[in-house]
């Protein structure tokens, strides 16, 4: 209960992020569109322009907030400051691909570097960013003093890239990392975590919500890589930082699902713009079917669609319930990995 | 919608999950206690680490392969 009112404070800072992220969100759409940063929603019969890149909103904003609860003395700046650099890292290199289009293997490689901030900080100031053990649901915990360090930076490639290969549809990768993020949120609340991973949790969750009001279908703004890789990556950082590795994992089961079928059918990483078999296809009558390519990658979004077509909504509402049941799981596995810091 | 395939991946997320906490069992309770190494070797600590690790690699395999396996066996006949 001694936590009780820092874990309040620490909630209500982050409550800024959703009039910012909403804000910097509309005026990224105003700000994009006029520089022709402009991206096709080919999933509409008419085939609307949406402002590109928008998603940009939320990186500022959780830098912005968490530079906030570093100065009023929240939390201990130094795992906030490598919080805001690996999230800053994601952002840049996803502006980067939005605009140069780098070929596909570019992008899990340079989100590899995206995760030293905390590996660098974290050999710098040793106890503050992260400890080396795991703690494991049921079976206790144990040390990790070689391996653990090599995998913050697979982890933080791996939870940006899978983050930004489940944003197909309006507001799929918004509202369900949202969903991630507050389950995250609550199991943190409910095993007594520090109020650091608190309020960045709620940071992340509140930004999302202030991008989703624009995101959801129809879509008025789109994430692109630059929002998409900042927000995984800012899910990675989060697991080592609050460390809930392991109820993470379990959190993006439906991201993980969903990038194991695409690369065990395609073989290599790739974009979605370079696909020549496509998983969907769009029906006269607006709903989206399975298109029956055995070439193309079985995607979460076709597993849902084999042999019944249905309307985009009605899709993305069914991949925010799956975050939901994958979520509650986490939470699940966060109480068996009893109470942390 | 497939009301149907949305109930088994959930099915699947639940047997994955319940496989996980499996694995991170046996990796707890087996894999880290063991000595393969002795850490007063040259490099002896980065090759024990590296041999577990292997261990670790191998379960996750595993473990994505049932998972593949799961999805295959429903989607595939069902679509094709």
């Amino acid at each position: 209960m001694a936590s009780l009112g820092a874990n309040t404070v620490a909630i209500l800072i982050a409550l800024g992020s959703f009039p910012v992220s909403l804000a910097l969100t509309r005026f990224f759409m105003y700000w994009n569109a006029k520089r022709g940063i402009i991206g096709i929603d080919v999933h509409k019969l008419n085939r609307p322009k949406v402002p590109e890149m928008v998603g940009v909103a939320v990186p500022i904003t959780l830098v912005f907030f968490a530079a906030i609860y570093a100065m009023v003395g929240g939390s201990s700046s130094i795992p906030l400051l490598a919080y805001a650099l690996v999230v800053g890292l994601a952002a840049f290199v996803g502006a980067v691909d939005d605009r140069l289009k780098l070929r596909g293997i570019f992008k899990p490689l340079l989100t590899l570097l995206c995760g030293l901030p905390i590996l660098i900080l974290g050999l710098a100031f040793p106890g503050q960013v992260y400890t080396s053990t795991l703690h494991v649901p049921l079976f206790g915990g144990y040390h990790l003093p070689v391996i653990y360090p090599l995998t913050i930076l697979v982890a933080v490639s791996v939870t940006s890239n899978t983050v930004n290969m489940l944003d197909p549809l309006n507001g799929s990768m918004a509202g369900g990392i949202s969903i991630v993020a507050g389950g995250l949120l609550i199991g943190s609340l409910l095993v007594g975590a520090g109020s650091m991973p608190i309020f960045l949790y709620a940071s992340l969750m509140f930004s999302l919500l202030g991008f989703l009001y624009y995101n959801r279908f129809p879509a008025r703004a789109f994430a692109g890589n630059v929002g998409q890789l900042s927000i995984g990556a800012s899910i990675g950082a989060l697991a080592i930082l609050g460390r809930t590795e392991i109820a993470s994992i379990v959190a993006i089961f439906p991201n993980i699902q969903n990038s194991f079928f695409f690369l065990s059918r395609i073989r290599r990483f790739t974009e979605h713009r370079e696909l020549t078999a496509k998983p969907t296809k769009l029906l006269p009558d607006g709903r989206l079917a399975d298109s029956e390519d055995p070439r193309a990658p079985l995607t979460l979004v076709r597993t849902l669609l084999i042999g019944r077509p249905a309307a985009e909504n009605e899709i993305v509402s069914t991949i925010w319930m799956i975050f939901l049941t994958s979520t509650s799981l986490a939470v699940i596995t966060l109480l068996l990995t009893g109470v942390m810091a | 919608m497939n009301k149907p395939a949305v109930g088994y991946e959930l099915v699947v997320f639940a047997t994955q999950w319940g496989l996980m906490l499996f694995g991170f069992g046996i990796l707890t309770k087996f894999v880290a206690p063991l000595n393969l190494l002795s850490p007063t070797l040259y490099l002896g600590l980065y090759f024990d680490a590296a041999a577990k690790a292997l261990i670790a690699l191998v379960l996750s395999l595993t473990w994505l392969f049932i998972w593949d396996r799961q999805v295959r066996f429903y989607f595939r006949r069902r679509g094709k």
